[in-house]
């Protein structure tokens, strides 16, 4: 007897991915760079964060040739990007045989109210939070993996940190509360009852949550870990910086080893030219990626 | 003495809870000078091309490896399994020690992984296969010990066991009980 696509293999890849990095890539050569370096799984998509924050435009799911080339060019697990909402997008992701779903807010959103119900899809979802009750909801609607949406193409750790303080301040809250204060905490933080349930039950996230946003040092990668991460996402810090090989297996290395000064200091060394970061204060608001999902 | 886990990257802290569970201490495995005082080995899932890269800097595996020779008792799950395999369609061989040739992600993608009914010593259990390995064959020093009906899903050679699935999802008591026992003295498990 075989049963596919359950939440319990769903949830289970995303156990697999741990302690691991899953980095950005535009084409197949960037995926099998990311390969050759130790990602624990490639994100194909249409531009980089830090491009599509240059260029701006609508930024979609990438196109079907690009996915396509991708997954014929590496054997690790492959995810993609679609918009936020854009169900329709995450069902063509299914249907090209993608092994975990980003609902992305570095993409332009499809929808200014909901998310994609994401149950009725076979693949895995991650989806970005910038505190716990948004991961509750998007756990709620059927993510199997969370991230902190931090603050994509930046290249400045701050906005992911900020989000992982903010979902562990929101956890211990849960599992210290008395339980009949939960269905209020449940009201307060806009989180479906369930979840809450389950995380004061349980004493802790009931998926795996990674860092992302920001990263773009050896450092950056550690320090996410030390916060309690499951492990982290790179996007543009490694294709846009100056030797994307190195820098890719130092961070590699780095999220190993977060916890050994000695061992990160080693690895950070001859590592050329980081990409060039963005003040958040600089940013407008308007020009936030976190300030979408709902 | 402690268990051993490998924690380059993967599902090692699922492992640590299994561990937890029938308290048996235990120590993460980062490199070589981790090794000194355990008394056996896990080796957990995860994706090995990752832990290969990894575990380059201090050779990791060839220290793993003369180990697992002198007969320490090792258990590897799906990624661990493809380690352990002595031959890697798809893929290379790294710590080459378990005569078996597997195929990496052989059950599909993602969207094709499963939770199947597994027949592992005399017990049935609804066990998670994520990208999984295919046992493809094996030598006459192996014997095959988990069973998805007819397919072998879970082989033992010597003081080592690889096993395609995760139990350690699911850490039902017989699972607990076994690994408690295997991880004693491997060496034991043959009258499985």
């Amino acid at each position: 007897m075989k049963i596919e696509s359950t939440f319990k293999i769903k949830k289970g890849l995303a156990e697999m991915l741990k302690g691991g990095v899953i980095m950005d890539v535009v084409n197949a050569e960037q995926a099998v760079i990311a390969e050759k370096s130790g990602a624990v799984a490639v994100m194909a998509l249409e531009r980089i964060p830090a491009d599509i924050r240059a260029e701006g435009g609508v930024a979609r799911m990438s196109s079907v040739e690009t996915i396509q080339e991708v997954i014929d060019s590496v054997t690790i697990p492959v995810m993609a990007k679609a918009r936020i909402g854009h169900f329709v997008e995450a069902q063509m992701l299914e249907s090209l045989g993608i092994d975990f779903i980003d609902e992305s807010e570095v993409l332009t959103p499809a929808d200014d109210k909901n998310h994609i119900y994401k149950h009725d899809i076979k693949t895995p979802f991650v989806n970005g939070a910038t505190d716990i009750g948004e991961a509750c909801r998007r756990i709620g609607e059927g993510a199997a993996m969370i991230r902190t949406k931090g603050e994509a193409g930046t290249g400045n750790v701050i906005e992911a940190v900020r989000h992982m303080r903010s979902m562990t301040d929101g956890i211990n809250k849960i599992i210290t509360a008395d339980v009949n204060s939960l269905m209020s905490i449940a009201k307060e933080i806009r989180a479906p009852f369930e979840v809450v349930k389950d995380i004061h039950e349980s004493k802790k996230l009931p998926v795996v949550n990674f860092a992302a946003g920001g990263i773009a040092t050896p450092a950056d990668a550690a320090l996410m870990m030390q916060l309690g991460c499951d492990g982290v996402f790179v996007g543009s810090g490694i294709f846009k910086s100056g030797d994307p090989k190195e820098r890719a297996e130092a961070i590699v290395i780095a999220t190993t080893n977060f916890d050994n000064p000695e061992k990160l200091v080693e690895v950070s060394k001859e590592l050329g030219e980081p990409m060039v970061g963005l003040n958040i204060d600089d940013l407008d608001e308007t020009e936030k990626l976190a300030k979408r999902g709902w | 003495m402690k268990t051993g886990v490998l924690a380059l990257q993967g599902s090692f802290f699922d492992h640590v809870k299994s561990l937890e569970l029938i308290n048996k201490e235990y120590q993460l495995i980062k490199s070589v000078s981790d090794l000194e005082n355990i008394d056996s080995l896990i080796l957990p899932g995860g994706e090995s091309t990752t832990m290969m890269k990894i575990q380059k800097s201090d050779d990791l595996f060839a220290t793993i490896k003369i180990k697992i020779n002198e007969g320490m008792p090792t258990l590897g799950t799906c990624a661990g399994l493809i380690l352990l395999a002595s031959d890697v369609i798809d893929g290379q061989s790294s710590i080459s020690c378990l005569n078996t040739v597997v195929e990496r992600n052989a059950y599909g993608r993602q969207n094709e992984s499963f939770e199947g009914l597994v027949d592992f010593n005399g017990n049935k259990e609804m066990y998670c296969f994520i990208r999984a390995p295919k046992i493809i064959s094996y030598g006459n020093t192996v014997t095959p010990i988990a069973f998805i009906d007819e397919e072998v899903v879970g082989i033992h050679e010597n003081n080592i066991v690889g096993l395609s699935f995760h139990p350690e999802l699911s850490n039902d008591i017989i699972y607990l009980e076994w690994l408690k026992n295997f991880l004693k003295d491997g060496l034991n498990v043959r009258s499985l």
